[in-house]
């Protein structure tokens, strides 16, 4: 295979440091981040047997929902996630900002509840819809957009939103990512038989598919100057960026690992950054046999025998999809802060490959390192971000 | 600066390249796969419409940038992809399909185009595409905003070479874009002034015509 155009030249422009200056989130674990960080740290799944829908006739019965939503209610589940959020913060944002919505399906459910009951109208579940009602929660009006890169969708919009403060085009962007355990999506991964009928277990030898999760939440990205300015507390930073595409399957992952690998390089030289810098990696980890393998295999193309530690949270609050990325971020910043590598939730015995890399064990964060943090979704999208 | 190397276009009845002057019917309704795509296409049965779209007017840019495609080719080039539908249309036709199992029985094969990020897949895989791949949408002119978002990726060095559009149920268009530092071939003009016709919000018969006018004042020039 002949790769044609590759780029030698220096990556990205000099400019900005986008530096995160508030987050908040609800995921299965409950609302906030310490909750979430608490829960993961306690080795207890949030994934659990589900009554919101029949699963009689699917791979599995558990997935890691969010205690009191109303399904096919009033309002999507997504969207009563983003109020109890948005009620906790008077200001989450300044006016100016922009904002990047991240989700897969977004608002399905209002598509199902037309479709079983002939209530409301099913093309109410456009993404465009949802954005315009996550603008007037935040109450900004910086301009805004939509970024669906499938189950990287979160990680791309953030690189994304990294992108407009380096270049100087925006000082202050909401991110804010979203989806929710529907009977829809439900139904869906089981046809492609990708769920586990036991909480998923992220890099074990006993693996045999992911668990469904749903979150919401938001991360403000701030030009280093305007936070400055502005005296905010500074949470972290992202660094750099890596997009790529396996260009190899819809539904499965490369075999080589050589479209993530793509990805960590990008995000690498975007952060002016090494192998040697990265103390840990927040991996995508879903559980899949062949998501787990195929990550694996790039790290050790990337990083050689140097064996970083490796984790995902996905064991103990599930895939959840389009938000996974932004959950994610913020789990590895707080492990950053408090120089934890966290354990992964359900893994108890390492497959050949993952030997030495994950671990059913908490372990000490490297000082003055960096955070990779690895996503993957269909049509083969992969982003990588750099942390720190 | 930015420049526009490419352009493919199609709709139910025409479809054609820009550069090129190339502009072709085919009215009888069949779908014109072998004229269309470079190599051999066995499985396009199986996509949907929209992606079915997408794949075609990319391989009518990418012909039209003079852009060399092959199955053992890989490119570092980027896809920017958006609509104003998302996936609703697939999104319908797979979960009626599913209640009219009884909800006992999901097809993966509807299932995966869902995500409106689907049909760029669907390019990328065929062509080959490792750069960046992501959807975007908003509630201003989202093409706009997917050219301008793959010219920033080209600034940044994201990938060497950017591809952005949009596919509809009954229409696509897709633009090749070009960085600086990977010149040569021909540009149909730069990234600003497609992106000024965009901004006139005309049909897509209208649209077609005014880049065809565009490049025959770009040869008379």
């Amino acid at each position: 295979m002949k790769t044609v155009n590759m780029q030698d030249g220096p990556m990205f422009s000099k400019g900005e440091k986008a530096v995160v200056v508030s987050c908040d989130m609800i995921t299965a674990y409950g609302h906030g981040v310490d909750v979430c960080w608490d829960g993961i740290m306690s080795g207890r799944t949030a994934v659990a047997d589900i009554d919101r829908f029949g699963t009689g006739a699917f791979q599995s019965g558990s997935a890691a929902i969010v205690n009191g939503l109303k399904y096919l209610g009033k309002d999507s589940l997504v969207l009563q996630m983003f109020k109890k959020i948005f009620d906790k913060h008077s200001e989450p944002a300044p006016k100016d900002s922009a904002l990047v919505l991240a989700s897969t399906k977004g608002e399905i459910d209002l598509l199902e509840k037309n479709l079983l009951s002939g209530e409301g109208d099913a093309s109410e579940s456009n993404l465009n819809n949802l954005l315009q009602k996550v603008e007037q929660l935040a109450g900004i009006k910086g301009g805004a957009m939509v970024v669906s890169a499938a189950c990287a969708s979160a990680s791309a919009a953030l690189a994304r939103a990294a992108a407009m403060i380096r270049s100087g085009h925006k000082d202050c962007v909401l991110v804010a990512a979203c989806d929710s355990v529907t009977e829809f999506v439900y139904s869906g991964f089981s046809s492609l038989m990708a769920l586990d009928k036991f909480p998923a277990r992220p890099f074990d030898r006993s693996r045999s598919g992911l668990s469904l999760g749903e979150a919401a939440g938001f991360v403000l990205l701030m030009s280093a100057s305007r936070a400055s300015k502005e005296g905010r507390q500074v949470l972290g930073e992202v660094r750099g960026w890596g997009l790529s595409d396996d260009a190899n399957h819809m539904t499965g992952p490369s075999r080589t690992g050589d479209g993530l690998s793509l990805a960590i390089t990008k995000a690498l030289k975007s952060a002016g950054a090494d192998e040697k810098d990265i103390g840990f990696i927040s991996a995508h980890g879903t559980g899949t046999l062949y998501n787990d393998t195929m990550e694996i295999k790039s790290f050790k193309s990337v990083f050689k025998m140097n064996k970083k530690p490796v984790y995902s949270i996905k064991g103990g609050l599930g895939h959840t999809m389009g938000a996974a990325g932004l959950v994610e971020m913020i789990i590895a910043l707080k492990a950053l802060k408090e120089k934890t590598v966290p354990a992964t939730v359900n893994f108890k015995t390492a497959d050949d490959d993952s030997q030495g890399w994950a671990s059913a064990s908490q372990r000490p964060a490297d000082e003055n390192k960096c955070a990779l943090l690895t996503n993957a979704g269909f049509s083969g999208i992969n982003a990588a971000l750099v942390l720190a | 600066m930015i420049s526009i190397t490419g352009i493919g276009w199609i709709n139910e009845e025409e479809y054609g390249c820009i550069l090129n002057e190339i502009k072709e019917s085919y009215k009888d309704g069949v779908f014109p796969k072998k004229k269309i795509f470079p190599f051999s296409y066995k499985n396009i049965g199986r996509l949907d419409h929209v992606s079915r779209l997408t794949c075609a007017a990319v391989a009518l840019a990418l012909k039209d940038a003079g852009i060399e495609c092959s199955p053992e080719l890989k490119h570092d080039a980027g896809i920017i992809s958006t609509n104003t539908s998302g996936s609703f249309d697939s999104d319908m036709l797979y979960f009626r399909d599913y209640l009219d199992s009884g909800r006992t029985l999901s097809r993966g094969n509807l299932f995966i185009y869902t995500l409106p990020s689907s049909p760029s897949g669907e390019a990328a895989i065929y062509f080959g595409l490792q750069g960046p791949l992501i959807y975007i949408a908003g509630k201003n002119n989202s093409m706009v905003n997917a050219l301008r978002t793959a010219a920033e990726m080209l600034r940044d060095n994201e990938a060497s070479l950017m591809l952005a559009g949009t596919a509809e149920a009954d229409r696509a268009i897709y633009f090749v874009l070009k960085g600086e530092c990977n010149s040569g071939g021909e540009a149909l003009c730069n990234c600003d002034e497609v992106m000024k016709v965009l901004e006139k919000d005309l049909s897509f018969k209208e649209l077609v015509d005014e880049f065809q006018n565009l490049r025959k004042g770009s040869k008379v020039s």
